[in-house]
């Protein structure tokens, strides 16, 4: 129950700054008819190193959803979404933005019989500019090929889409596990291939040649954004945490999409220069760490705060999560700033939810030993399976070998109704119940 | 003159409507059973007979819905309750293009065309979300009488979020709510706007006409169709016996089916329909035997047990 | 109807609602290999081609238990079932597996049986699903080559070219047999039963070809023909992956409607297209993946040139059918993304439809008894208004 009147939660103040960042990247893309400038739609991998370089204003899809969960502006885009026909049921993610997709194309020819009111599909309609082309590059979950190309029929099949298919890590061979084995090596190959068939798609949407130079500068930015935001990650292995998973969910935005630029690099440097300070002066991201937990699971955007100050309301300090530390540039030793498109298509294919389960147990496992967890709380994603599928074999592997404790919660990516609050609240208190049990036991005192 | 029968055999209740030739009604009843059982339906359908003074030799034609349809004997045929509600409120609400009827157990949204043919429709049957059942637990765990929901709803104004889909997880909501010390009244109204949030979902699938008319036993709540009106954002009209429609659609279509399926597309329909044509703002009874309740809307009888 | 038609319908619907025991009986009288394939694109001739029965695995009638905490609650009755087998043991008898589908909760649920039998040979090639890019058919043609590999490797054999043509025109036989029979519902052949022609496909799916080919030669020769009545005819669409309970294909032709076509995967989808005969298997073998979706376009590839929606327009056209009824598998992704755009089709162009969710456990026969006959009744009351 969130009706603590203190506020146990310490976020990273940096993310003040970020916040506006964000702000202004959308006010942008709002604004880019104005401009005259060409629209990319696309959703998934982080391919907009291209189009930046390509000069071309660029539209992720989900985040756009993520955005209007997190600001809780979601109704009228899912509502005009399951009024087109969507079930319940599908990604919310996609429902959302689909939601939207039809709001922008219908702009202007509303007809009165739409539940979503006049005032407000004009609103939303007018925010996001349609696109003059799509580009699908979608790792791991089928829904997220799909759903571009479903987008692409929302606006009548008029504006062309650009496929780069990703293959599944799966991992046939015996040889095969993170980062290495044969087909790690052809898969990388392959989407090499597919990016340079990517580039000549943009070539002829745009009417220039390609501008390899930008793109190599784009990533040699990335790559130090990366580095300093991984840094300051590791340093979150220190008891108590300088900072906690929800600041590293309110960074997503600024490592996934944002420019490719000094201000970036600059953003992340403060992060860790942040995360630095409080380690020296001894500042905690929760006022009484007692607990360390590692999140897995898409993250609940409609309840961000809310879950933040919650976790700090039970003295449980959430570390990290799959979602950001196994995503997002993740590996920046494999960008080669000089020669970058091999570093972009290995780190296209290892998108968090495009391994299969023996992978993820293994990436879970190492971080919660990195940072020493106590337990696990898994986000049993209402829409999302394909971040849930190997969470119950994790969720036994971490207690099988490493005697880690877990929870699942019910929730959901960006559609509301699904959260269970009643559920985390029991089951995270009977976690935490049984962890000060286990140290009682093994003659730990609880800190 | 002839006579049809119209049976509405829900889950827990069961009205029976008599029409004459024009379609007018002469008699209907409510009652409530248990469960659906023989017994209670044949005690409807009596009743019905006897308040209109007939004999069962003059009824030429039967026609069952609802849930329990399958057991009325003697029915020639029947009709779902989908089929029988639009055809009743077209009937008693003329010019009507959507009818929402949120059940105890099920919702539906139904577009209907000007002759009360279906066009579409859309059911939640499969859960509780967005049914009566959430007014149920509502009524439980704020311990209130169902009939004093309508008033406490009304009086509330700060909107609290009961989001859950779910009816059991809703019902630990609200009691984490009055923990919290939050009034009954703004518990009740957020419960009320949670269902019509869920309703507008269901309207969604069919879209947004007009004109809007709400029926089923959950119309009788009126916080739930200023909910539900908030929700759609255009006015909702609620029949003076909302729990009849269905088995008035059903006592029409037996006489339809009677003279031959003879619809005609002009005009002259309003002739086959009840006369005089009700009108939902002044609805005039034009039902025999109706006693005028406390606000001067007829009352249907509700026969207990 | 004929003793010859019965014995040989029996056997096939013996068959379809046990698959297990006859593949295990199989195994114990040939001592061959029985290759599990998962739905819904794995080239089953490669694994006939070798000598092994390829049985593409069926969702079972058993509650799901013990595998329910292996993969969370929202997903497919046909994927929750699997992890549930896999976790029972039913799978057991499979000697190794096949996979060709990128859906992303069947490779939940695949990844879930690797987890259980750890030992089992299982292979994913991952087929293009982008079907419209220039490198498709090549990339397509090796993934195949692949499957061939890995099948040599399982069965300890060599596949001929010679030994992949045979089987080719083997399967080919079986689909053009069933094309008959379908094609004779179309065009009013009342014999069966929407759950009998469910039957037909089901047992094909997990039987050996030849076997299954001669009871359907025995079915044909004794059909006969009846004569379609005056029920009103309705389109079946979708469900991919597993077959429709026949309880509720009988509920739904119970309230006064006969199905006379449909685009179920085990229906009219399995048995559309065939391999040619004419060129290197291999590439015919790629080509057929691609004609198959060309040919009624699948929402689990990407193909932006097809609609499917053209596609049902235009089998209801064909066949008359006077509503479609979608059966969607609750949770189906694919299915869900897509239906939006049946559905303002099958609107603009005045076609009634209706859309029915299916789970694993139990039929909810009042609720769907209820939809069918409103449904019904709108098509007989338009037909009315309108004559």
């Amino acid at each position: 129950m969130d009706t603590a009147v203190t506020d146990r939660s310490n976020r990273l103040s940096v993310t003040k700054l970020g916040g506006k960042m964000v702000a202004d990247y959308w006010a942008n893309v709002f604004t880019a008819r104005e401009r005259g400038e060409k629209v990319v739609w696309y959703n998934g991998s982080a391919v907009n190193p291209f189009f930046q370089a390509a000069g071309l204003v660029w539209c992720h899809g989900e985040a756009f959803s993520a955005r209007l969960a997190a600001q809780h502006l979601e109704q009228p885009a899912q509502l005009a979404a399951q009024e087109y026909g969507y079930v319940g049921e599908l990604c919310s993610y996609a429902r959302t933005h689909l939601g939207c997709a039809v709001l922008t194309q219908n702009a202007g020819h509303a007809n009165g019989t739409g539940i979503v009111g006049l005032p407000e599909q004009a609103e939303l309609a007018s925010r996001l500019p349609a696109p003059d082309f799509f580009v699908n590059a979608y790792a791991g979950c089928s829904t997220g090929q799909q759903w571009d190309d479903i987008s692409f029929r929302v606006f009548g099949k008029e504006v062309p889409i650009f496929n780069v298919s990703l293959p599944f890590l799966w991992g046939n061979k015996p040889d095969a596990g993170y980062l290495i084995g044969e087909e790690w090596e052809q898969a990388s190959r392959y989407v090499v291939g597919q990016l340079h068939e990517l580039v000549r798609f943009i070539e002829t949407m745009t009417g220039r040649p390609f501008d390899w130079d930008a793109l190599r500068q784009n990533m040699a930015y990335i790559k130090q954004a990366s580095q300093l935001r991984r840094e300051a990650m590791a340093l979150c292995a220190h008891a108590p945490t300088p900072a906690t998973f929800w600041d590293w969910i309110t960074s997503i935005a600024h490592i996934n999409f944002l420019p490719a630029s000094q201000e970036l690099v600059d953003y992340f440097a403060a992060v860790k220069a942040e995360v630095e300070q409080r380690l020296a002066e001894g500042v905690p991201a929760v006022r009484d760490e007692r607990y360390r937990v590692y999140f897995d699971g898409f993250m609940n955007w409609n309840k961000l705060g809310f879950l933040a100050r919650k976790f700090a309301a039970h003295d449980v300090a959430v570390i990290a999560g799959r979602y950001t530390h196994q995503a997002f540039w993740q590996e920046p030793h494999l960008i080669d700033p000089e020669n970058p498109i091999t570093g972009m298509a290995q780190h296209y294919l290892l998108c968090p939810t495009n391994h299969g389960a023996k992978t993820i147990k293994h990436l879970v496992l190492r971080d919660c030993e990195q940072y020493g967890v106590d337990g696990i709380v898994f986000h049993s994603t209402r829409t999302c399976r394909a971040f849930t599928n190997p969470q119950h074999l994790i969720a036994k592997a971490a207690q099988r070998e490493l005697g880690i404790a877990s929870m699942f919660f019910e929730g959901d990516v960006a559609d509301a109704s699904f959260y269970k609050d009643e559920i985390l609240e029991s089951r995270l208190a009977a976690m935490l119940e049984g962890i000060d049990v286990r140290r009682a036991r093994g003659g730990v005192v609880p800190v | 003159m002839t006579h049809y029968l119209g049976v509405d055999l829900g889950s827990t209740t069961a009205k029976t409507v008599i029409v004459n030739d024009t379609g007018r009604i002469v008699a209907a009843e409510v009652v409530q059973m248990g469960a659906v059982s023989r017994a209670s339906l044949a005690r409807a359908m009596t009743s019905a007979l006897e308040a209109a003074g007939l004999d069962e030799s003059e009824i030429a034609e039967t026609i069952a819905t609802g849930y329990g349809r399958r057991l009325v004997p003697g029915a020639g045929r029947t009709f779902t309750e989908i089929t029988c509600h639009a055809r009743g409120v077209a009937a008693m609400c003329p010019g009507t293009r959507l009818v929402i009827d949120i059940g105890g157990q099920d919702s539906k949204a139904i577009l209907v065309d000007e002759l009360g043919i279906v066009e579409d429709f859309a059911m939640n049957d499969r859960c509780a979300s967005g049914t009566g059942r959430f007014f149920e637990v509502l009524a439980r765990a704020i311990e209130c009488d169902i009939g004093e929901l309508a008033d406490l709803a009304l009086s509330g104004n700060r909107d609290l979020e009961v989001s859950s889909m779910c009816a059991t997880f809703a019902e630990t909501e609200i009691i984490s709510l009055l923990a919290r010390g939050e009034r009954r009244e703004d518990i009740a109204a957020s419960v009320h706007r949670a269902v019509a949030a869920r309703t507008l979902g269901l309207v969604a699938q069919v879209g947004r006409h007009t004109p809007v008319v709400m029926t089923g036993g959950v119309a009788r709540n009126a916080a739930s169709v200023h909910f539900v009106a908030q929700a759609l954002d255009v006015p909702v009209s609620v029949p003076d016996t909302p729990q009849i429609t269905g088995a008035f659609g059903a006592a029409l279509l037996a006489r339809e089916s009677f003279r031959g399926h003879q619809i005609e597309a002009d005009g002259q329909a309003g002739t086959h329909r009840a006369a005089p044509p009700p009108d939902c703002a002044t609805c005039d009874p034009a039902h025999a035997g109706m006693d005028p309740g406390p606000d001067g809307r007829p009352l249907i009888p509700v026969r207990p047990r | 109807m004929s003793d010859r038609l019965t014995t040989a319908l029996a056997r096939l619907t013996e068959v379809a609602g046990d698959p297990d025991s006859y593949a295990q009986s199989w195994k114990q009288r040939t001592g061959g290999k029985v290759v599990g394939a998962f739905p819904m694109n794995f080239p089953a001739e490669v694994a006939h081609a070798a000598g092994a029965l390829p049985v593409i695995i069926q969702e079972n009638r058993e509650p799901d238990t013990s595998g329910r905490n292996l993969l969370a609650e929202f997903y497919c009755g046909y994927t929750r079932n699997i992890a549930d087998q896999a976790a029972k043991g039913r799978l057991d008898h499979y000697d190794g597996f096949f996979l060709a589908d990128h859906c992303i909760q069947l490779l939940g649920a695949v990844d879930v049986l690797r987890f259980e039998s750890p030992g089992k040979p299982l292979y994913f090639g991952q087929l293009e699903t982008s079907l419209g890019d220039a490198w498709t058919p090549d990339a397509v043609k090796k993934k195949m080559q692949s499957f061939i590999d890995e099948m040599e490797a399982f069965t300890g054999g060599l596949i001929t070219s010679e030994a992949l043509r045979r089987s080719i025109a083997l399967f080919n036989e079986n689909r053009r047999l069933l094309r008959t029979l379908f094609e004779a519902r179309r065009t009013g052949n009342a014999r069966f039963s929407s759950a009998e022609m469910q039957v037909l496909v089901k047992s094909s799916m997990v039987m050996h070809k030849a076997e299954h080919t001669a009871a359907l030669r025995e079915i044909l020769d004794a059909v006969g023909e009846v004569e379609r009545d005056s029920r009103i005819r309705l389109h079946l669409s979708g469900h991919f992956c597993h077959a429709p309970k026949p309880e509720l294909l009988a509920a739904i032709e119970e309230c006064g409607a006969i199905v006379v076509d449909d685009d179920l995967y085990t229906g009219a989808r399995y048995i559309s297209t065939d391999v040619a005969a004419d060129i290197d298997p291999v590439t015919a073998i790629a080509d057929w993946y691609l004609k198959r979706d060309a040919n009624f376009p699948c929402p689990t590839r990407v193909k932006h040139a097809t609609d499917w929606e053209d596609r049902l327009i235009r089998s209801v056209d064909t066949s008359g059918a006077q509503g479609v009824i979608v059966l969607m598998v609750k949770f189906c992704e694919p299915h869900m993304l897509y239906y939006p755009q049946l559905r303002k089709q099958l609107t603009e162009r005045g076609i009634p439809h209706l859309l029915i969710e299916t789970e694993h456990e139990g039929v909810p026969v009042e609720s769907v008894r209820t939809r069918v006959e409103a449904l019904l009744e709108r098509i007989r009351h338009t037909q009315l208004v309108s004559s």
